[in-house]
């Protein structure tokens, strides 16, 4: 992609801009469909229909939302710390927009093609949070602090079993490298992580269970990352009206939420790209190549992003002690047990 | 002017300005922000010294960690929801000359050092040789390491957990 | 022991109720949703049901017992004796009509829509449709006149009962003398007659 676009435009830092800004191309039309798919998804579940008049069957609906939202007179709370209120929603939609730079959205195409990438993406995503710290303090909100608390101790606590699982796959693959990760399993659904890799049987038989549970961890411990439900404490409508975007309103409330959307899809991104072979096709050589891989890549994705839609409208909120209970002593030991079979099940 | 020599002074611009206002501000929230920055200015010098672990590491130990405690530690500590804390300059004279002793320590070893350069390209994979190193060569230290931390976990469990009351 | 099998038998079951609750809302992604698309379905409305109030204003003898049974006051009714010479007819019921009705408002935005008006009128003449799409941009039209007079139509009649009034205490023993029948009644101009069907 980078060498495409130095023969379009020569050696120019111009180069590197497009490319960083790629991801955005996808994020915006993406969180458009997702805002929709959310709310069509769930009202369906719920026996309802949603919007119904923007459009056919409301499908211009998040458009008109968005025109709401820019038109919406952006306030700030007269006691608020003003400029760390101003950064607040950008440092945390930077936190998330900054991890797609580590992804592989098809064989052609990673922002960064570095070394480390899940581990970039680990810790960049931590900006997110300082983002969300620094939005529940502004705010000068008792509420808004709580939930902007709640939300780090959340995404702290939960990091250890995001990063404990992704070492899963990493100790299979042998790489941190995203874009290696998904080559790695290339060449038809067999060959994906989840399944044990394209190693000998018996290896992949022995590491069978050890995957499918690092796998349905990491997806889990994704979840509580985003805060989305069930672990979805910092938002909490009920008791903290919104948690740290409380006080927030117009554009800058939009991109709190475009930045939730993002790291919705980041976290089936990396779901994807480490456990069902990223951008390579289920079928091996059948439907294969850049263009396709960037279909099964967002398709995978969107899978996931279904499914995070899915669980939200179906579980209720956990409680602050299930959540860290949930964390330290189920995922985390699991992960412990995961990591020394399936280091064990290689070197041996 | 390259686009390397664009990127580093960014970034060292970056590190200066948070820095300045973690010294300067009054407000230590805002202190405790600006060092985010001062992080992150540090974490891209290190990748453009190619040690891109060390700057992942310092991104998520630092920001993930580090800073994450400082603020709970500086939003827990008082009624800060209507106080706006402060800090203000004592005993000026005293921080001047310890001040004033370090930077010149600093830039005595600065140019003191007889700074090498070298052709060797940079390597590409940092991590696997650190990973290598760190369970080879240098296991004791991070054996070590790991039961300073082991020990400060448990010191940490010991010390959140409430006694039951018989 | 029990405590490890406890802990398994938790994860198991929070698995296990995550799955059921997820097949529950598959299931119900697919059923057809129950949602009545209200501006162009609408649904049909009980029998009795309590809506817009409605005033047969050719029935009413001015009784102002509706107005008196409101609890929110949002009936007004002013009325004027007809002379002995007048005959305002009768009501669909039969009774004789003895009273003008200048003025019969309804401010249906005060209406509770409680219904107890409907039940002391003797001539059922006051009663609650089923219209509940009246919404206004002014509150003022939201004020109902029923009352078919016009202003000269009152005039006369007020004129008339003053006449009549003065010629009863004159001569009270003399018989009236004849009387100019009362003008045609002709159709409202200034005032409002909601139909009962169509929102105003």
């Amino acid at each position: 992609m980078y060498e495409l676009l130095q023969q379009l435009l020569g050696d120019s830092i111009l180069v590197y801009v497009i490319g960083a800004a790629l991801p955005l191309l996808f994020i915006l039309p993406y969180a458009l469909v997702t805002v929709l798919l959310e709310m069509k998804v769930s009202a369906h579940m719920q026996d309802r229909v949603a919007y119904m008049y923007t459009g056919w069957h409301g499908v211009l609906q998040p458009v008109a939302d968005i025109v709401k939202l820019l038109q919406k007179e952006d306030t700030i709370p007269g006691v608020a710390d003003k400029t760390l209120f101003r950064l607040a929603p950008y440092l945390v939609f930077m936190g998330s927009y900054a991890g797609f730079a580590a992804i592989p959205f098809s064989s052609a195409y990673i922002g960064s093609d570095i070394d480390l990438g899940v581990f970039y993406i680990v810790a960049i995503t931590s900006l997110a949070v300082i983002g969300i710290l620094m939005a529940g303090w502004a705010s000068n909100n008792k509420w808004s602090l709580f939930g902007a608390m709640r939300s780090a101790a959340q995404i702290v606590s939960y990091e250890i079993p995001t990063a404990l699982s992704i070492l899963v796959a990493v100790m299979i693959t042998g790489s941190l490298n995203l874009q290696d990760v998904t080559h790695f399993q290339d060449g038809g659904f067999w060959n994906w992580v989840v399944f044990g890799g394209p190693l000998p049987l018996t290896q992949k038989l022995l590491l069978l269970p050890f995957t499918l549970v690092s796998f349905f961890i990491l997806f889990i411990a994704g979840i509580a990352e985003v805060n989305r439900t069930p672990f979805d404490l910092p938002e909490a409508e009920s008791e903290l009206v919104q948690g740290y975007n409380t006080e927030y309103s117009g554009m800058k409330f939009a991109i709190f939420y475009l930045a939730e959307y993002a790291n919705v899809f980041l976290v089936s991104a990396i779901v994807v790209s480490l456990y069902l072979g990223g951008w390579t096709s289920p079928f091996g050589e059948f439907m294969s190549g850049p263009i396709w891989g960037f279909f099964w890549f967002v398709a995978k994705g969107m899978f996931f992003v279904f499914m995070q839609i899915w669980i939200r409208w179906t579980l209720p909120r956990l409680r602050v002690d299930q959540l860290m209970y949930t964390s330290w002593k189920v995922l985390t030991p699991f992960l412990f047990v995961c990591i020394f079979a399936v280091g064990f099940i290689l070197v041996v | 002017m390259d686009l390397y020599a664009v990127v580093f002074y960014a970034f060292a611009f970056i590190t200066l300005a948070a820095g300045a206002i973690v010294v300067f501000s009054r407000n230590i929230v805002h202190a405790a922000f600006a060092l985010l920055f001062a992080f992150f200015g540090v974490a891209g010098l290190y990748v453009l010294l190619m040690a891109d672990f060390l700057a992942i590491t310092q991104l998520l130990i630092y920001v993930g960690g580090i800073l994450v405690l400082v603020l709970f530690g500086v939003m827990l500590t008082s009624n800060t929801i209507d106080v706006q804390m402060k800090t203000s300059t004592i005993q000026t004279f005293p921080a001047v000359l310890i001040v004033a002793a370090l930077a010149g320590t600093l830039i005595g070893i600065f140019w003191s050092t007889d700074w090498k350069t070298t052709t060797d390209p940079p390597i590409q994979a940092t991590a696997p040789k650190i990973g290598e190193m760190m369970l080879t060569s240098y296991l004791l230290p991070f054996e070590i390491a790991s039961v300073v931390l082991l020990v400060a976990l448990v010191g940490a469990a010991m010390i959140a957990r409430r006694e039951k009351k018989a | 022991m029990t405590e490890v099998r406890q802990y398994f038998g938790n994860v198991w079951m929070a698995i296990y109720t995550a799955m059921v609750g997820m097949r529950r809302t598959f299931r119900h992604l697919f059923t057809p949703a129950v949602t009545i698309q209200y501006p162009d379905v609408k649904l049909k409305l009980p029998e009795r049901a309590r809506n817009r109030l409605y005033v047969n204003i050719d029935d009413c003898i001015g009784c102002d017992q509706c107005a008196m049974a409101c609890p929110v006051d949002c009936i007004t009714i002013e009325t004027i004796k007809s002379t002995p010479d007048q005959d305002l007819g009768t009501t669909s019921t039969g009774q004789k009509k003895r009273l003008h009705v200048p003025k019969f408002d309804i401010d249906i935005a005060k209406c509770c829509y409680c219904g107890l008006c409907v039940y002391p009128c003797p001539t059922e003449c006051i009663m609650m449709t089923d219209v509940y799409e009246f919404s206004e941009f002014d509150r003022k039209n939201l004020i109902y006149h029923y009352s078919r007079m016009t202003p000269e139509e009152i005039d006369v009649a007020k004129e008339k009962l003053k006449k009549a009034e003065e010629e009863a205490a004159a001569k009270k023993a003399a018989a009236a003398a004849a009387a100019k029948a009362a003008p045609p009644k002709q159709e409202g101009t200034s005032s409002q007659q909601p139909d009962s069907t169509k929102p105003s």
